[in-house]
């Protein structure tokens, strides 16, 4: 059986993986706070391929000799290896609501191991008591009927101390190194965790990462070399590159396609071997 | 079935909620007292594969991929941002000039007479003639305006009437040709000023109203709204012949309307390629 024949196939599912992971980017287009998904697509582990072969050594006896000589490696074929949210700052704009907030980062800390900046976010409580903190990027708060800052989905805003934060109206002021002020009185902090290797944050929907063992991610105003800003009535936009994610899915679905030339490429090679090769 | 589809169609369906929420606002881009409502995307939810069991190489992620099934709407917020002032010149024409205040309307409901307390900043008031020679403060609608103290303003003798003034903490007077005076605790306005004004049910138009399950909900009435009655009055802001025009950015509006337009067309897109792809695999024999 030709090995390829598998191969294109497993190249053609990589590349649909592909143009659906770039949809959902291109749907995100207007959710603020949303971090584009991009996406490595990795070869299956290498095969070692040997020739196998035999010597007669003309002796009385007849003795036969076996030998495998190494070809050289082969992989049958690619699949998608990873997703990795890109957690780069996206673009401010104003929206004239008191509830919203937008994170910016000034300096953060690079991660000597990937290379990579760390994040920070903020935090919200799970739903369900004892269910720990989820974050998300996402600054789009309301206020709930006895006045806690939650947000769309009711999940509780927490303060740096972990606690919800309790306002009397839609009235109140948020300083730019997040202090709530409300009738000029310092009422909370609004809490911002830091992610040094926001790799390891998996993304849950609706906008929500979580740790990867759960554990519960560091303050961010304690942390050396973090250093950001919060700006109230404004939020963070999304940061897919919508021409960009075109482009990648033109390209993906073009991937695709010539995946599936092989294929038929394949099909007829086949076909040629049923019916010609045995012709009489 | 190639999930491209249903990320798409499921994004195109919250998008066109979003058209007509900026649809409305336009439309009512001179309605007086009207508010601007603004929606905001949220991702939807996100699915796991754990694609790849038998390889051990290095990677920078937790295991598996993760890609998620489009957007949706978050939710639709009011925006409460005082609306520029018109000068008309007409005695009960009044706006507000102070944000989150509202007159309390009483609105009918059913046949049988019963009134419901809306909300509303419109401030074009008239004076709708009764029967016994006496009028009753309504609004655009023939809804009555009502007082502090939740009861339908009576003028008698309408047709005696010089003219009529509104100050700036809601006190209504009527002034009579022969030089008389009406005012006091009835002719005062009611004010309700929202503490939180996204918790509270757009009813239709310019009106907002408590939602009918608040107490289920376990919410009392005094955490989303405070009547300004009293002492309090001094905080209402009101301006006497001027009416607060709506809030609607209209070129805020219109960029809103071709970004949305065109995200659209995006996905519209994306369904066209899944379209195509579901043909190369037809196409494969």
């Amino acid at each position: 059986m030709f090995k390829g024949f598998y191969t294109v196939a497993t190249g053609m599912i990589a590349q649909q993986r592909r143009t659906e992971l770039l949809t959902n980017n291109l749907s995100n287009v207007n959710t603020p706070g949303f971090k584009t998904d991009q996406s490595t697509i990795r070869s299956f582990p290498d095969m070692l391929l040997s020739e196998i072969g035999g010597a007669r050594i003309p002796t009385q006896e007849g003795l036969n000799l076996h030998y495998a000589r190494p070809i050289g490696t082969l992989n049958t074929g690619v699949y998608m290896q990873e997703t990795i949210p890109n957690h780069e700052q996206g673009q401010v704009f104003e929206t004239n609501m008191p509830t919203d907030i937008a994170l910016m980062d000034t300096t953060m800390p690079v991660n000597q191991q990937t290379g990579q900046a760390g994040t920070i976010l903020f935090r919200l409580q799970n739903a369900g008591a004892g269910q720990g903190e989820t974050y998300t990027r996402n600054g789009n708060f309301t206020l709930d009927g006895h006045g806690y800052l939650v947000n769309p989905q009711g999940l509780y805003v927490l303060s740096e101390q972990g606690q919800r934060i309790q306002l009397q109206s839609d009235d109140f002021q948020i300083s730019q190194d997040g202090f709530v002020y409300e009738n000029n009185q310092q009422i909370s902090r609004i809490g911002i965790s830091y992610s040094a290797n926001p790799d390891l944050l998996i993304k849950q929907g609706d906008g929500l990462f979580r740790t990867n063992n759960n554990q519960a991610l560091p303050s961010a105003y304690t942390q050396n070399g973090v250093a950001f800003t919060m700006q109230q009535s404004y939020l963070e936009r999304s940061n897919v590159d919508s021409g960009r994610a075109m482009t990648d899915l033109m390209t993906a679905y073009r991937a695709f396609e010539a995946n599936q030339k092989i294929l038929q490429a394949y099909d007829r090679s086949m076909e040629k071997a049923v019916n010609e090769i045995g012709k009489v | 079935m190639i999930r491209t589809m249903i990320t798409a169609t499921n994004t195109m369906g919250q998008l066109q909620e979003h058209l007509a929420t900026i649809g409305n606002n336009l439309a009512n881009v001179s309605t007086h007292g009207y508010k601007a409502r603004e929606s905001r995307f949220n991702e939807l939810l996100y699915q796991q594969f754990n694609n790849d069991k038998l390889d051990r190489a290095q990677r920078q992620t937790p295991v598996g991929i993760r890609y998620g099934v489009g957007a949706r709407i978050a939710q639709t917020q009011t925006k409460e941002k005082q609306g520029s002032l018109q000068s008309t010149g007409r005695d009960l024409d009044v706006s507000f000039t102070k944000e989150r205040q509202y007159f309390n309307i009483l609105m009918p409901q059913g046949d049988n007479g019963a009134t419901r307390t809306v909300y509303s900043r419109q401030g074009n008031f008239y004076i709708s003639p009764l029967e016994n020679g006496s009028g009753m403060l309504v609004n655009a609608d023939g809804y009555p305006v009502a007082n502090a103290a939740g009861q339908s303003i009576l003028v008698p003798n309408v047709d005696q009437v010089k003219d009529f003034t509104i100050d700036n903490n809601g006190q209504f007077r009527v002034n009579y040709a022969n030089g008389n005076e009406l005012a006091g605790a009835n002719f005062a306005l009611g004010v309700t000023e929202f503490k939180k004004p996204q918790f509270l049910e757009h009813v239709s138009g310019t009106y907002f109203g408590l939602p009918a399950n608040m107490a289920q909900l376990g919410y009392a009435e005094n955490e989303i709204l405070t009547p300004l009655n009293g002492a309090n009055r001094g905080q209402i802001g009101l301006q006497n012949r001027a009416l607060e025009m709506s809030n609607v950015d209209m070129s805020k509006e219109m960029t809103d309307m071709i970004e949305t337009q065109r995200s659209y067309q995006f996905n519209a897109r994306a369904v066209t390629m899944g379209d195509q792809m579901l043909g190369l695999i037809n196409g494969i024999r």
